[in-house]
Formats: structure tokens, C-alpha cells, sequence
């Protein structure tokens, strides 16, 4: 009976989270387009983009291998998988000791089995956006794996049920600690992991593979009909979970505590306050970053990963470090 | 219950003497014939497993008699066959990957002459790897390691029309016959000062008597074995093997001879024979040494390869570094938990590794089949002709990087995180070196998903033949990918544990004498 809650939790999540991302997209797209002095669509816009595009005729360019239709089922599979793992404001539902590993390899292989999907396609104009999609996920991941482990570790110091998991954002947090080198450590991480969120969904400075104007569209080139919704319902989902990483790091209160609630409508309420959470903090990296930023090189993106956001990651991953030993008041 | 253990050497033995009589029945006959014995075999092998498995014993068979001590006197004189869990396992491992490397012969080989010698040097190579995992006597397994060594050279210069079938074959012989001719020299050394070669009996009056001449004989033997097994600085003869050997049998030679004759070997000497009588942290030390040379030359050579199949012989040598870091930790924590669990790690990897590189080998010689060039940059966009074997290839390259849910993960794992306690320096060569491996199998994978290039077009899969085989191993990485923590729990730790426990490898022997 318990995996049979837990699956239908997982689906009821995977409804929801669709739902909220999908809607996230039309806010999104409204809120830039009234910085810019536009209308904007209407905020239910991304729906109907996608029920449009399932409705469509997928064509599958003649050099396309059997992987340029699987990598879109895969993507979204994956994505979907990565609900089980991600914190919505409650402990994720198959949580379990180590589980951030797990956590980064699927948000990984997400833009993975895009940069296959690309490749499969036998486009030039794809695998040109492959390349550089690849370069931007070597560069990426380093910094916020770096930055993730170590405020894990220092967590688990604190004394938590199962180390090294999502789970433990819930019972200690990284403000907690009070003091204040490990509140600089903190800040100066929350601004690796905003520019890590901004390049994880491909916004602003980073949106170098799909580069609507210089690549058509890069790595989706060749992408139409409901391959193409498959894969922008991935994007949007690995976009909502991304955030989601971030509001548990740094902003994992919820509310239902103070209202005094219990049981379902806790579970609910919190769902809900989390949602919230991971608009504000997209608001700030996508919208914002989108609409005040254009494209970088692909080189000075490499270079900016390697030169600004590594170092800050390694400084404030030592600030935390240094923290522990106790020298510093 | 000892008595299936020879029918273990019996089988494939009768099977290769055979040949030339069943060759006169025709050519299909001779591939029925030997992949009728490697299913004996296979079966043989399973059941041994499976018994010792189930009991946990130490299984001891004489040569000649039903004791292996002599009359009156309290030391063996006969050669004793000796197989615990790790043999039993090592046994069943070889015993798979050759039904499967037979199994996929009858249709790679199909163009090629002289067929009964080949079946016959593949029966003789099974008899050398299964004869070094069950013998428990020290001259008895240099001769099977010198049946195995001299079955390989031919094999890998079997298509000897070819220059590089015989320029590898040469190679591999003369410095191999050095290696081989070190480890003798080594038995002999051993021979004089204790004036016996059971390996049980050996290993007492090692711990009893710890001379010199027992490090220069340790010595010697490391260097042999850890040339046979394509450590770093005598790994040159493995890149070029290879390739030039027909892909079953680098199937065979990657997934098998250079860890039966190899690591496996280094670890039964190191661990049952000397671990009592030398300082085992000195011996860890200098494997963990050569295993980090080759974790990071080897996986480092295997990117900037253009040849698929020296990609793959270079990455069997970074691989191996991986079995050979988690025996020297196995060596260096003696007794800890942390060398056990690295220990279990490298039993784990030696599995998986020559399931999964037996795989690739077999994709590698498919792809050969196909479109006769295993240069890379030729071969781009085969996903589209070729989607079987493409996924096949795709499966094992994940698997050997270590992706969760295929088998590579659970084993890779137990390295890292053994070594990450033992000393995180050799945790981050490592990850170095998947870093490396990583690279290498991405760019032969976007080779292979790409935009398919002319040659390319005329491809097709190859036959029935030779797909199952590779489908069957890729159904064992996923199986084994889906249960790695029971098996690594009622398996690997236990092989590990009885590797670890000399005092009842030796007296399984004597009896407690």
C-alpha cells in the first residue's frame, strides 16, 4: 500500500509541477514583455503552444537516426523520474540517504539526451548547438556540485537523519548557522547557484545552444510537432525543479508551522508557499536576466565559468570550511 | 563435494583434442562442436559456483589420490586444484564470456580459413584461464598461465595475411615469453628456498620463515603478472593486440586473459601466498603506485585514439587500473573494513568490466563486419544503418563509465568510496580518470549518432548470430545493473572475505596440519 501512495503522490506531484512550470512559462513571457512596454501573450500562452505543437505533424529529417525520436521520451522520462527526487517544500517522496548524487546525474542527463536528440538529427546547425551545449554542461556542473557538497557537509555536522540528501534542507538550513563567515560563505554561493539556474535553463548571458538568432534554434533545429512539446515540457519541468534546488538550499521555511496545519493541507500549503518561492527566484534569473542581459561568445561563457564562478564557488565553499574549525568568531 | 572440479579442465580440454576429428565432419560441425563444449563448460562452471557458493567452503581436489599429504609426512606432495568463492566466480566469469565469444564466432568467422585450429586454440585458451582460477599448486599454475599465454599469441595472429596481426602476434610473443620467463624464475627462486610448490603449504613456510629470497621471488612475479594484466609501463603489447586480434577474441582477451593471468593471479599470490609473511602495506603501496600510472595513462590514451578498437584496448588498460587500486588498497588496509570493501570493489569490477568490454569488443567486430574499418572517423552516423548494434554500444559505454543503472556504477562505487577513506588523493585520480573514460566513449558516441557519412549507407546489421551474443550481454549488465547492492552483499564481500582469510585458504590443504 505505501508504494501505492507513493506512486500516486508522484503522479499527483507530476500533474501539479507540469501544471505550475507550463504556467511559470506564460508569467514569464507576460512579465518580460511588460518591461519591454508590450501586452505579452495571455498567461495560459504556453498551453496553448503546447497543445498546438502535440496537434502537429512531427517530421523526422531523413539523416535522423532511431534516437532523434526516443531522446525527446527520454528527456521528459527522465524529467518526470527527477520529481521523485527534487524538494517541493516537503521531503522529496522516494528520498533517500545520498539521494543529491542521484539528483545531479538526472538534472545532467536531461541536457544529455538533448545534446543526443541534437546530434541524431544530422543537422549541422544541431550538432553545432550540441557542441556548445556540451561545452556549457562540462562547465557548469563543476562550480554547483562543488557548492552543493559543501553546504551538505556542513549540514551534516549539525546531525541529520539521512546525510547527503534532499531531505536534509528540511531539518537544518544554511542560515542556521549563524555565523557570520558562514553567512558570507552562504551569500556568496546563492549568487554561484543564481548564475548556475540561469545557465541550467538557458537564459540571459547563457542562452549560447539554442541561439535563436545566430543558430535557428541550435540544438532544436530539426525538433516539430510533439517531439518538440515532449521536449519543451522536459525544459520547463528541469526549469521548475532547478529553481526548486535553489529554494531548498536557501529558502526552505515553509508556513504551514505557523498556521498550524497538519496532514494533507500542510503538505498542500507548503506545495503551494514552495511554488511561490520558485517564481521569486526565477523571476530574479530568468525574467530579469533575460530581459537586462543578451547573449555571450561561447568562449566568454567558458571563460566566465571557469574564471568568475569557480573561484567564487571554491571562496565561499572555503568560507564554510574555514567556519567549522572555529577560529575566526 | 569436489567432484565437478575437473570436469571443469575435462571438458574444454576434450573439446579442443577433438577438433581435428569432428573438423572432418564439415565446418558447421566444428562451430557446433565447440559451442556445444563451452556449454558444458558454462554448466560445469555454474554448478561449481553455485555449490560453493551455497556452502562457503574451500573445495580441495588431489591429482592421484584422495589426500593431498603424503604417506607419513605432514606436507602435500601432489597437486592440489583448490577453488574458494573468488576461483569459483573467476571460473564461471570465463567460462560466460567464452560461450558467448564461441557463440558469436560461428558467424564473425565465417570468411576466415583454418577454422578447426581456431576452435581448437579458443578450447585450449578456456582450458589456461579455467586452470589458473581453480589450482591451488604454484608450478601447475605457471603451466596453465604458459597454455593460456601461448594460446593467446596465436590466436591474436591468427589472420596472419595481415601485417598487423603478425606484427602484434610477434610482439605480444617475445615480450610475454619475458614476462612468463620471470614469473619462472620467480617459482624457482621460491622453489630453492622452501622446497615446495603447493601454494598452501608455501604460504606457511612463508609466514614461518620470511627470507629475502622470498621478496625477489614476489618481486619477480608482481612484475610478470602485472606485465600479463597491462599495467602502465609494459602495457604497449595490449594496444596493439587488440585490434589486430579477431574482435572475439579481444572480446576474450580484454574481458578475460589479462585478468585471470593478470590481476587475478597478483591478487591470489599477493593475498594467499605472501600476504603472511611480508609487510602487505609496502606491497599495496607499490600496486596502488602502478594502478594510478594506469588509471591515468590508459584512460588518458583512450581520447585521443582514431582506431574503435585500440579506443577500446586502451581503455581495458585504465580499467584494469581500476581492479589493480582496489587490490592495493585491499593490500595496504589488510584486515579493515575499508580494504574489504575495496577488495569486493576490484572482485565486482574484474565481473562487470569483462562482461561489459567483451560487449564492446563484440559491437567493435560488428562494426567491422559491417563496414570494414574500425576508424572512427569513417564511421560516422552508424546509429542509422546499424540501431541494434549502436544500442548495444551505447549500453556498454554507459555502463563502463559507471551510469546508475547499468552494473558499472555499484562496482566503481565501491572503489571510490574506499578509496576516497583511504586516502582521498588516489579517490581523485579516480575520478581523473572517468573524467578521461567519460571523454573517450562520448566522442566514439557522437561518431556513431551523427550524420551518416557515405560508407556508412551500404551497412546493415549483422545476422542473428552475432546479435544475440551481444544481446545477452547487454541483458546481463542490466540485470546485474539492478541489483548491485545484493550481489556486491552476497557475493563480492564474501569472495573478498575469503581472499582475505589466508589461514583457511591454508588449512583447506593441510588439514591443520
Amino acid at each position: 500500500m505505501n508504494v501505492l501512495y507513493a506512486t500516486l503522490g508522484f503522479l499527483g506531484i507530476y500533474a501539479y509541477v507540469s501544471f505550475a512550470s507550463l504556467l511559470w512559462g506564460g508569467i514569464d513571457r507576460k512579465l518580460v514583455a511588460r518591461m519591454q512596454r508590450r501586452m505579452g501573450p495571455p498567461l495560459l500562452q504556453p498551453f496553448y503552444d503546447f497543445l498546438k505543437l502535440v496537434g502537429k505533424e512531427s517530421i523526422i529529417p531523413r539523416d535522423a537516426n532511431r534516437f532523434f525520436e526516443l531522446a525527446p521520451v527520454l528527456a521528459l522520462a527522465t524529467s518526470i523520474a527527477l520529481l521523485a527526487y527534487t524538494p517541493l517544500g516537503f521531503e522529496p517522496i522516494f528520498g533517500t540517504k545520498g539521494d543529491v548524487i542521484l539528483f545531479i546525474y538526472l538534472l545532467t542527463l536531461i541536457g544529455f539526451l538533448r545534446v543526443v536528440g541534437a546530434v541524431s538529427s544530422g543537422s549541422p546547425y544541431a550538432q553545432i548547438g550540441a557542441q556548445r551545449e556540451m561545452v556549457i554542461l562540462v562547465s557548469r556542473e563543476g562550480p554547483m556540485m562543488l557548492a552543493l557538497f559543501t553546504i551538505l557537509w556542513r549540514l551534516n555536522e549539525l546531525g541529520v537523519t539521512k546525510p547527503f540528501s534532499m531531505g536534509t534542507f528540511y531539518e537544518h538550513n544554511v542560515w542556521e548557522l549563524g555565523t557570520p563567515m558562514s553567512i558570507i560563505g552562504a551569500v556568496v554561493l546563492l549568487l554561484v547557484f543564481m548564475a548556475w539556474l540561469a545557465s541550467e535553463i538557458e537564459v540571459g548571458y547563457f542562452d549560447i545552444p539554442e541561439a535563436e538568432t545566430e543558430l535557428a534554434e541550435g540544438t532544436m533545429a530539426e525538433y516539430s510537432g510533439r517531439h518538440l512539446a515532449l521536449f519543451e515540457l522536459a525544459s520547463a519541468i528541469k526549469a521548475f525543479v532547478s529553481a526548486s534546488l535553489v529554494v531548498a538550499i536557501f529558502f526552505p521555511w515553509g508556513i504551514s508551522g505557523y498556521i498550524g496545519l497538519t496532514g494533507l493541507p500542510a503538505v498542500v500549503m507548503d506545495l503551494l508557499f514552495h511554488t511561490l518561492k520558485v517564481f521569486g527566484v526565477l523571476f530574479v534569473s530568468m525574467s530579469l536576466f533575460r530581459a537586462v542581459t543578451g547573449r555571450l561568445r561561447i568562449n566568454q561563457a567558458v571563460t566566465l565559468f571557469w574564471t568568475r564562478m569557480l573561484p567564487a564557488a571554491i571562496v565561499g565553499a572555503l568560507l564554510l570550511a574555514i567556519d567549522t574549525l572555529g577560529v575566526v568568531v | 563435494m569436489n567432484g565437478l572440479i575437473p570436469y571443469l579442465i575435462i571438458a574444454p580440454l576434450l573439446g579442443a583434442f577433438a577438433l581435428p576429428i569432428v573438423g572432418l565432419a564439415g565446418r558447421k560441425a566444428r562451430g557446433a562442436w565447440a559451442i556445444f563444449i563451452t556449454g558444458i563448460t558454462l554448466g560445469v562452471a555454474a554448478g561449481l559456483f553455485k555449490e560453493v557458493w551455497e556452502s562457503g567452503e574451500i573445495l580441495v581436489y588431489t591429482l592421484g589420490a584422495k589426500s593431498p599429504l603424503g604417506n607419513g609426512v605432514p606436507f602435500p606432495i601432489r597437486i592440489v586444484w583448490e577453488v574458494d568463492l573468488l576461483g569459483a566466480l573467476f571460473a564461471l566469469m570465463v567460462a560466460f564470456i567464452t560461450f558467448v565469444a564461441v557463440l558469436y564466432s560461428s558467424e564473425y568467422m565465417k570468411h576466415d580459413t583454418g577454422l578447426e585450429k581456431y576452435y581448437a586454440l579458443v578450447l585450449v585458451l578456456e582450458v589456461g584461464m579455467l586452470g589458473i582460477a581453480v589450482t591451488g599448486d604454484l608450478f601447475n599454475f605457471y603451466v596453465f598461465l604458459e597454455i593460456m599465454s601461448i594460446a593467446s599469441y596465436a590466436l591474436v595472429a591468427f589472420r596472419n595475411d595481415t601485417w598487423e596481426g603478425i606484427e602484434a602476434g610477434i610482439k605480444y610473443m617475445f615480450v610475454g615469453s619475458l614476462a612468463s620467463s620471470f614469473i619462472l624464475l620467480g617459482i624457482v627462486l621460491l622453489y630453492g628456498q622452501y622446497g615446495t610448490l603447493t601454494m598452501a603449504y608455501l604460504a606457511k613456510m612463508i609466514a614461518e620463515n620470511p627470507t629475502f629470497t622470498a621478496k625477489v621471488a614476489l618481486g619477480l612475479l608482481a612484475g610478470g603478472l602485472l606485465f600479463k594484466s597491462g599495467a602502465v609501463p609494459v602495457h604497449m603489447w595490449l594496444a596493439d593486440a587488440h585490434p589486430a586480434a579477431p574482435s572475439s577474441i579481444s572480446a576474450m582477451l580484454s574481458g578475460l586473459v589479462i585478468k585471470i593471468g593478470g590481476t587475478y593471479a597478483l591478487a591470489r599470490l599477493a593475498f594467499s601466498v605472501f600476504s603472511a609473511g611480508i609487510s602487505t602495506r609496502t606491497v599495496g603501496w607499490i600496486i596502488i603506485f602502478f594502478a594510478c600510472v594506469t588509471l591515468i595513462v590508459g584512460n588518458a590514451m583512450a581520447v585521443i585514439q582514431t582506431d574503435m578498437k585500440r579506443l577500446f584496448a586502451f581503455s581495458s588498460v585504465g580499467q584494469i587500473g581500476y581492479i589493480l587500486l582496489g587490490i592495493g588498497i585491499g593490500l595496504a588496509a589488510y584486515g579493515s573494513d575499508v580494504g574489504q570493501v575495496a577488495l569486493a570493489g576490484a572482485i565486482y569490477h574484474t565481473v562487470n568490466h569483462a562482461i561489459m568490454k567483451a560487449l564492446l569488443f563484440l559491437v567493435a567486430g560488428a562494426v567491422i563486419h559491417g563496414l570494414g574499418t574500425k576508424n572512427l572517423n569513417e564511421l560516422s552516423g552508424i546509429a542509422r544503418k546499424m540501431p541494434v548494434t549502436s544500442f548495444a554500444f551505447l549500453v556498454g559505454a554507459a555502463a563502463i563509465i559507471g551510469l546508475p543503472p547499468l552494473n558499472g556504477f555499484a562496482s566503481k562505487w565501491l572503489i571510490y568510496e574506499s578509496s576516497a577513506l583511504f586516502n582521498p588523493f588516489l579517490a581523485a585520480v579516480a575520478v581523473i580518470g572517468t573524467a578521461f573514460c567519460t571523454a573517450a566513449y562520448i566522442r566514439v558516441l557522437f561518431t556513431f549518432f551523427g550524420r551518416p557519412s557515405e560508407r556508412v549507407m551500404n551497412a546493415s546489421e549483422p545476422g542473428k548470430a552475432m546479435l544475440v551474443p551481444m544481446l545477452i550481454l547487454v541483458a546481463a549488465i542490466i540485470v546485474m545493473g539492478l541489483f548491485p547492492w545484493a550481489i556486491s552483499d552476497k557475493v563480492m564481500l564474501p569472495a573478498a572475505k575469503t581472499l582475505e582469510n589466508i589461514g583457511a585458504y591454508v588449512s583447506a590443504v593441510l588439514g591443520g596440519a
